[in-house]
């Protein structure tokens, strides 16, 4: 098999990417008009969209440092995948401004509220850490370390196709291992700024921890997805194999156990501790329909994928492993929209279509970006030294 | 004399023999064949025409059964037959019976892997014609053996010896038991 | 770092080094089975079943005394035993780590440390079941933890209590490592078997190996048993030491009761674990003449497992420090002060030192790759996690919510023997396996070797 630069490019890259960009266009204009109609509805609808690929670009680069440093082999024919995800994070920072500057501070977070905190002594013991100027100079340093890794992997990367580089892998490696270490702070401060101070009373430890599953699954969703719309146009037939799959299922299963083992220590030590001041925030997601869409996360975030994926043949039907995918994809959102929503609508569930706006403004632009970083380059990288060992990779 | 023929085995030199021995004994039209060898071979299952091992269908079934039976279980002795408060929790606490739900069916299900195993293997057997054979013994050190059974409807003494050289065995040994 | 240096020894270092054949393999490890007793081994034996000695006499006092003699006392209802449960467990988490984990992950290098990392992590779990159940004080009544029927009691033991899934997660715990490491003994004991040229190794090993013949219609289902006891284990083991962490987290004592304790005390396990792998592999290696199956590359990417979950570790800890000040509850925020500047400072950061700055030492690879500096290393982090358990359990019990009860806890000398003399049973078990058993998978190693492969020679 040729291994060439042309041989694995996307030819008809265009098309998608245009698509994608229309709809995120409308979903963006659309959201837009419902920002002037209910400001409220708006930022919390959007924050859920905004952190739903904000978690996925996360993954993505979560994947990328992951492999620099354990040097797995097949997840090799994949690499450029998750890299052009990674390659999202800087166009997140973009997203956040709205949130930043737009008036969804005082939307969305009760603390920013000065009046609020006046009255309020839990808030005040916590002031030195929950402040407007604070929280922004947070999120920026967050985008900071991500777009720098992003960037400095993904160069490294490309220089790797020009020609043989055998001292990339190491420099990558060399980046890779103090970038995990800022990865976790990041992604851990990031949950509590974004997520976890909506309710700001409220906190627990292993909520970064949390929303870190989440985002493994969801990453591993979409790489499926990727590869699978890929091999629908033919290319990297025989690249990304059955085998591939099968270990891309197989991690997605152990991914979405992980998110189960979180979400149940979680909930399991609050239930039993049952000390109020921590109870309350499931009780804000109990009332009315909201029992629905928490038990609904049970079984379609754990239940039911963890019994459909079980077999061996289950990851290794193409269009099985698809759905499920999708399935994952879909039950991520809701993981984010149980996070957030119940903090405004506490009665019941209350659908918004700026809910699906907001997830298709940003969700068409991100897809647009992450597919012409891929349709950039060669969709493989083309010379990494272990892309023959991988290609030929089977399960045992 | 009532010793009869057990089987016929030969040696190979690397596993890449075996492999290629194992396919040629397959498409032969043998059935009841083994091939041995110190280490599993990776791609042997198919060389030999092997179906993939039912264990994991067996254990998953069993691990259903026995889950139900764990939840069951603290289900019953605790929410029903000897009712009591504790920290204030209901009788019927879902929640604190996943721990010993999750251990109860673990524990089967790894009985279930290692008997389940023994038994789809015929373990244990301490007596086996194969084990009348010196050279058999190389097996679990360094050998790779072909053993073609006496009960193969194809088995012929002269004629699977003679295939057996033929294919590229050496050492060609018929096994007989009493 | 030398990148090129780097590939060259992460990519291409091999496995098993000196180019053994499948029979080196079989020879060099029977050989320390079969071979003569080194008088070494008379002499370790002679030393830590004295230590056994001192175990027996220790408990079989708390037997006829009570409890009593223990340090224990108001409102330190916790002490010495449950540190070294805790401990101990977590020590026997490496082992069905590296067997199960990492062949899940395919990790190849497992093969040369996963038979003694499982031996350890039996024994260590054995040491470790020792400790609740002499706390129970009436140890000849603990077989009412399980749930048998009975006209005589007519009740039955309380699932609600994270005590008894204690018992249940650390007995399924031992019962399926057990398994595992048998199931992973049966081709070596047939090789055992098949080389005996004495009497009674012939008949043991006879009846031990079952019979194995090593065709592939037996290798095939047992390799899917193999990787079914794997993908058992796997969240057995997250689940055995998170249920451990249960034991203090469902309580709502400050310091206990936070959300993190399942994962953290599962990387918690694993570090500690891996560092006695570590100080025990150094030694085995050393003594039998191993260096060219336990290669540096194995020590480094064992030391490069302890950086990382000494990373988690300290996440933890600063996740859990922070939490505790951001929740504004002033009782949070004491028992983290009073765990750095109270009264057990010292023991604060001596965990903090060992588990969090000693593994940065890690980050150099000339470090990494350095027998001294990671024998030293290992010894710090396992007292080092010693540590972290006794100042979880005893900083929250010392100060709890009421302070005119407070009190300082103090070990009286049982509590020290009992403690030193699990280290004797652990070492004699120990010692007796290196003995009597194949201290390296040998059908595995020689499955990981280059001519294994039947396509090898097809590539090169």
């Amino acid at each position: 098999m040729k291994l060439d630069d042309q041989t694995f490019r996307l030819t008809d890259a265009g098309k998608l990417g245009m698509i994608a960009l229309v709809i995120g266009v409308i979903g963006l204009v659309a959201s837009g008009i419902g920002f002037t109609m209910d400001k409220t509805q708006f930022f919390h609808s959007y924050l859920v969209a905004f952190v739903f690929w904000t978690t996925i670009g996360l993954g993505g680069l979560f994947f990328t440092l992951i492999h620099h440093l354990l040097h797995p082999i097949w997840s090799v024919v994949v690499r450029r995948i998750f890299e052009s995800i990674m390659v999202t994070l800087p166009l997140m920072v973009i997203f956040f401004l709205p949130i930043a500057f737009m008036g969804g501070l005082s939307e969305l977070y009760h603390w920013s509220h000065a009046d609020a905190v006046a009255h309020d002594a839990l808030l005040q013991e916590k002031v030195g850490y929950l402040n407007v100027p604070f929280f922004l100079i947070r999120a920026f340093a967050y985008f900071a370390i991500w777009a720098v890794l992003a960037f400095l992997l993904y160069r490294l990367s490309l220089k790797q196709d020009d020609k043989h580089h055998p001292e990339l892998t190491g420099r990558m490696m060399a980046i890779s291992a103090p970038g995990m270490v800022l990865f976790a702070l990041s992604i851990t401060f990031a949950s509590f700024d974004w997520l976890m101070s909506l309710d700001p009373h409220w906190y627990s430890t292993i909520f970064g921890v949390y929303v870190f599953s989440g985002a493994l699954v969801s990453v591993l969703a979409l790489i499926i997805l990727v590869s699978l719309s890929l091999r629908k146009t033919g290319k990297l037939k025989e690249i990304i194999t059955v085998e591939h799959y099968h270990d891309l299922g197989k991690l997605m299963f152990a991914f979405l156990v992980f998110w189960a083992y979180m979400a149940y220590s979680q909930y399991f030590l609050i239930w039993y501790g049952n000390i109020p001041e921590e109870t309350v925030w499931f009780a804000h997601r109990w009332p009315g329909s909201w029992k629905m869409i928490s038990l609904g996360l049970v079984l379609g975030h754990f239940v039911i994928p963890f019994v459909l994926l079980m077999p061996r043949k289950s990851k290794r039907t193409l269009p099985f492993l698809g759905v499920m995918a999708f399935w994952m994809l879909i039950f991520h959102w809701v993981d984010m929209y149980w996070l957030v929503l119940p903090n405004l609508h506490h009665e019941t569930v209350h659908l918004s279509w700026m809910d699906a706006s907001t997830l298709f403004g940003i969700g068409g632009i991100f897809i647009w970006w992450f597919w012409r970083t891929l349709a950039a380059h060669p969709v493989i990288p083309i010379d990494d030294p272990k892309l023959d060992e991988s290609i030929r990779f089977v399960n045992h | 004399m009532s010793e009869r023929v057990a089987g016929v085995i030969a040696q190979f030199e690397d596993p890449a023999a075996l492999l290629k021995a194992a396919e040629r004994v397959r498409d032969e039209g043998y059935k009841k064949f083994d091939c041995h060898s110190p280490f599993p071979i990776h791609g042997m299952d198919q060389a030999m025409g092997e179906r993939r091992s039912p264990l994991g269908w067996i254990v998953g079934g069993i691990a259903v059964i026995a889950t139900l039976a764990g939840a069951g279980m603290q289900w019953w002795t605790n929410g029903v037959d000897y009712q009591f408060v504790i920290s204030g929790k209901p009788f019927v606490s879902y929640q604190a019976y996943l721990p010993v739900t999750f251990a109860v069916a673990v524990l089967t299900s790894a009985f279930v892997s290692t008997f389940g195993m023994m038994a789809l293997n015929g373990l244990p057997r301490w007596h086996h014609p194969l084990f009348e054979s010196e050279q058999f013994k190389k097996v679990t050190d360094d050998g790779f053996l072909v053993s073609i059974e006496a009960t193969d409807r194809k088995f012929n003494v002269e004629q699977t010896s003679a295939f057996l050289e033929l294919i590229g065995g050496t050492n060609v040994e018929v096994i007989t038991c009493d | 770092m030398d990148a090129v240096t780097a590939e060259k020894t992460h990519v291409d270092a091999p496995l098993i080094q000196g180019n053994p054949t499948f029979h080196d393999v079989s020879e060099k490890i029977s050989s320390l089975i079969e071979g003569k007793t080194p008088p070494l081994w008379f002499i370790a034996i002679g030393l830590s079943s004295s230590i056994v000695l001192l175990l027996l006499g220790s408990v079989g006092y708390l037997l006829w005394e009570g409890l009593g003699i223990w340090g224990l006392q108001n409102p330190n209802g916790w002490g010495w035993a449950i540190v070294n449960f805790v401990f101990w467990v977590g020590i026997g988490h490496a082992g069905t780590l590296i067997s199960a984990i990492l062949f899940l992950l395919r990790q190849k290098w497992r093969t040369s440390i996963n038979r003694f990392a499982e031996a350890m992590t039996l024994f260590a779990v054995i040491c470790a079941g020792l400790f609740p159940a002499i706390h129970v004080g009436r140890i000849w009544l603990i077989y009412w933890i399980f749930p048998y029927p009975t006209q005589y009691l007519s009740m039955w033991p309380n699932f609600r209590s994270p005590l008894l899934w204690d018992a249940f997660a650390v007995g399924t715990y031992f019962t399926v490592s057990c398994l595992f490491w048998y199931v992973g003994l049966i081709p070596d004991l047939a090789t055992l078997r098949d080389r005996a040229t004495t009497k009674i190794r012939k008949v043991l090993f006879g009846i031990f190996a079952l019979g194995w013949r090593g065709g592939n219609k037996q290798w095939k289902h047992y390799e899917l048993a193999y990787l079914l006891l794997a993908g058992l284990s796997t969240p057995l083991v997250l689940s055995v030491h998170s249920i451990v962490s249960t034991d203090f987290a469902v309580s709502i004592i400050p310091g206990w009761h936070t959300t993190i304790f399942p994962p953290y005390f599962v990387a918690g396990a694993i570090f500690s674990g891996f560092a006695m792998v570590m100080t025990l592999g150094i030694i085995t290696r050393k003594i039998f003449g191993l260096e060219d199956y336990i290669t540096i590359r194995h020590l480094e990417n064992m030391n490069k497992i302890m950086l990382l979950t000494g990373m988690m570790v300290g996440y933890a800890y600063g996740c859990e420090f922070f939490i505790a000040w951001y929740s504004g509850n002033e009782f949070e925020r004491f028992a983290f002060i009073n765990r750095a500047f109270g009264p057990y400072w010292w023991a604060y950061w001596s965990m903090i030192s060992c588990n969090v700055l000693v593994p940065q030492l890690f980050w150099f690879k000339k470090l990494r790759r350095s027998i001294p500096v990671m024998f030293v290393a290992s010894i710090f982090i396992n007292i080092g996690m010693w540590f972290e358990r006794f100042v979880i359990v005893i900083t929250s019990l010392s100060r709890d919510f009421l302070p005119s009860s407070w009190d300082y806890y103090r070990p009286t000398i049982f509590d020290v023997t009992t403690f030193i003399g699990t280290f004797g049973l652990f070492l004699t078990l120990f010692l007796l396996f290196v003995r009597f058993l194949p201290v390296i998978a040998m059908a595995e190693v020689k499955g990981v070797l280059p001519q294994a492969d039947p396509h090898h020679h097809d590539t090169h």
